[in-house]
């Protein structure tokens, strides 16, 4: 691969693989402030319309004993390791911390935060179950200004309307710009593996996004210039779920050969597949992108549309299969399951259950599921 | 000559099959991977065969361990293994349920016998081989005497937990309320087999069905969990050995 493009890569995935030190050195390099960002679609924009940081939140490999005061043993991975890590003070360089609430362990544990953590400065924030409704937009739409509010109150800022608008122009170049790269790289699979792919998207949540942009900007362009990379042999796959962690379960899909061809990962594409409308105020096109979102069990979705999508994908991408990325206790994936499975059988799609935890330090197993489910391919 | 050796988390089996397809060879050693098991196991395949290792042309490793062991032309997994070693004997064979060590597993096979879907247990020793060895320490007897003791159970106690530890624990206040050791291990067996169930129905069970694994070779387990599914199982003569067979099948295969 290019020597500019690889030197990109390897800037990326050392941030991805290193978000403490990143985000530090980010606040050290800059003075600016920080707001962490539990998953997801949380309001970026707002955070960056205040000058600060936004730091995505999507647990880690840290485990202990100290979530265990406020968790049950059944709460998610990204949960657990967000809520030790916090109390361990490795978040202790964020300024707050705006908690989402889309499935019930998000939603109880809120006020847990504010006393475990209250030096966190925990901003809740509610999404409307009927999105798609003006009245559904309207709600969104105020609630993202009671959180703006929020942030004035802990960043000591002010956020203008104009700085918004200038963050969401900033975020929507960045979707725009990702929604391209997910498209460049599929002619890339061997230098854009599945944890390549996987680090590089995922240093967005450690960056400031304009910086990020311009470099994703710059490796397309140089990336042009590489013929593409000899893909035979390769199975395609998509992966679906929250999350598709830890790296050494997507170094087995390498070592199986597969690649991913695309994706509807909630840390993912889901967080750039959709872009804003142009027209209306900064808070009504932001509350008109959560309505736009299909397909996503963590957002009301009528009809169950997450398998048409899946279908879609597959054809278009002409994939071989489809990765089920469970989460262990994800319980709004979980639910979905049974509804893909029957469609995907019915569409006669090969599909693998992948269940896994963040923190795991034996993949004996996933490497079994794995690597029968491509000699199941062969 | 062709050898396929299965390395299980406690067991190691070797299988070895002529050029006719024949088995010349068999052996199951009771340790598994990271132990000199698997080595026993080829050795004593081997002197069964009355055969020495350069006259194996080809060798499959499958199991857990399968990664561990240098010998092998190719490593293939126990699921792809146990579809090829069951589909060998029963060709009609259109499910498997296989229940290990450690894990256990549901095999859906299509109508040339090769692997259509499948699913595994999640990281917990319920519905496993694992569960048994726990029930027979607890029960006092031997692993092999499992399956009688539970025969002669009349009104199994109910064992609710589907915890491996919860339902120790359960068992042992059975027993020191007065229960029958025979009618715990009957109601330990329908509780395994309530789990095993579970897994099944997450895949959709067709006939026929076959079960594998050492806990096979437990009658009172096959029989509960045949209950349990509303279904025939099929019982095989040598369920412990379909993973090695299968593997010897595939290097059967590789030399052709």
């Amino acid at each position: 691969m290019n020597p500019e493009v690889q030197k990109q890569i390897e800037q990326l995935k050392g941030i991805a693989e290193n978000p403490k030190k990143a985000v530090n050195d980010y606040i050290a390099a800059t003075g600016k402030k920080a707001v962490g960002c539990f998953p997801i679609y949380t309001p970026e924009e707002l955070v960056y319309a205040a000058g600060a940081l936004p730091v995505g939140m999507w647990g880690g490999r840290r485990t202990g004993s100290l979530a265990d005061k406020y968790l049950q043993s059944f709460c998610c991975s990204i949960m657990k390791a967000n809520t030790e890590q916090s109390l361990a003070g490795d978040y202790d360089m964020l300024s707050a911390v705006i908690v989402t609430t889309y499935c019930d362990t998000l939603k109880c544990v809120t006020e847990n935060w504010k006393i475990a953590v209250p030096h966190l400065n925990i901003i809740p924030i509610v999404y409307p179950q009927n999105r798609k409704q003006k009245s559904g937009q309207i709600f969104f739409a105020e609630e993202l200004q009671r959180v703006k509010g929020k942030l004035e109150e802990v960043l000591g800022a002010d956020i203008a309307d104009a700085d918004v608008e200038a963050a969401l122009n900033v975020y929507e170049e960045y979707r725009k710009t990702m929604q391209m790269f997910t498209e460049v790289i599929r002619d890339y699979p061997k230098t854009f593996d599945a944890v390549t792919r996987h680090l590089v998207i995922k240093a967005a949540y450690y960056m400031d996004k304009k910086e990020y942009t311009e470099i994703i900007k710059a490796m397309m362009a140089e990336l042009r210039k590489v013929p593409a990379e000899d893909a035979s042999g390769m199975k395609k796959v998509i992966l679906t779920g929250l999350i598709a962690e830890p790296v050494e379960m997507l170094e087995l899909f390498t070592e199986n050969e597969m690649y991913v061809v695309a994706d509807d990962l909630a840390q993912e594409s889901r967080q750039f597949r959709v872009s804003a409308p142009a027209e209306g105020s900064c808070y009504e096109r932001m509350a008109a992108r959560l309505a736009a979102q299909d397909g996503c069990t963590f957002l009301y979705d009528y009809g169950k549309t997450r398998s048409q999508r899946l279908f879609d994908m597959k054809k278009q991408y002409n994939a071989d299969a489809i990765i089920f990325c469970q989460l262990k206790f994800c319980d709004p994936d979980e639910f979905d399951y049974p509804i893909v499975k029957k469609d995907m059988e019915t569409f006669d799609i090969p599909m693998l259950y992948l269940e896994f935890e963040q923190q795991m330090e034996s993949v004996g197993q996933l490497r079994t599921r794995i690597q029968s489910f491509a000699e199941m391919m062969d | 000559m062709y050898l396929g050796v299965d390395i299980g988390s406690t067991t190691s089996k070797a299988v070895i099959l002529d050029r006719e397809g024949q088995v010349v060879g068999r052996e199951i050693i009771d340790i598994g991977t990271g132990t000199d098991g698997p080595k026993q196991a080829v050795e004593g395949a081997l002197k069964q065969a009355g055969l020495r290792r350069t006259e194996i042309r080809k060798c499959v490793a499958t199991g857990y361990g399968r990664l561990l062991f240098g010998d092998a032309d190719k490593q293939i997994t126990e699921i792809s293994c146990h579809a090829k070693g069951v589909s060998y004997l029963v060709p009609e064979a259109s499910t498997i349920i296989d229940i290990g060590g450690q894990d256990a597993k549901v095999i859906r096979l299509n109508d040339r016998g090769k692997v259509d879907n499948f699913v595994m247990n999640e990281k917990c020793a319920a519905g496993t081989g694992r569960f048994l060895e726990v029930m027979a320490r607890v029960l006092g007897c031997k692993l092999e005497e499992l399956s009688d003791l539970a025969d002669r159970g009349k009104d199994g106690v109910a064992i609710s937990s589907i915890c491996t530890v919860f339902a120790e624990s359960e068992m042992i206040s059975q027993l020191s309320e007065g229960q029958a050791r025979a009618d715990v291990a009957l109601g330990a067996h329908r509780s395994i087999a309530k789990r095993i169930s579970g897994l099944a129905n997450r895949i959709d069970v067709k006939p026929s069905v076959v079960m594998t694994g050492g806990a096979a070779l437990n009658h009172n387990l096959v029989q509960a969990v045949a209950d349990e599914l509303h279904i025939d199982i099929i019982s095989l003569e040598d369920p412990q050995a379909m993973g090695a067979l299968g593997a010897a099948v595939f290097a059967r295969e590789l030399d052709k």
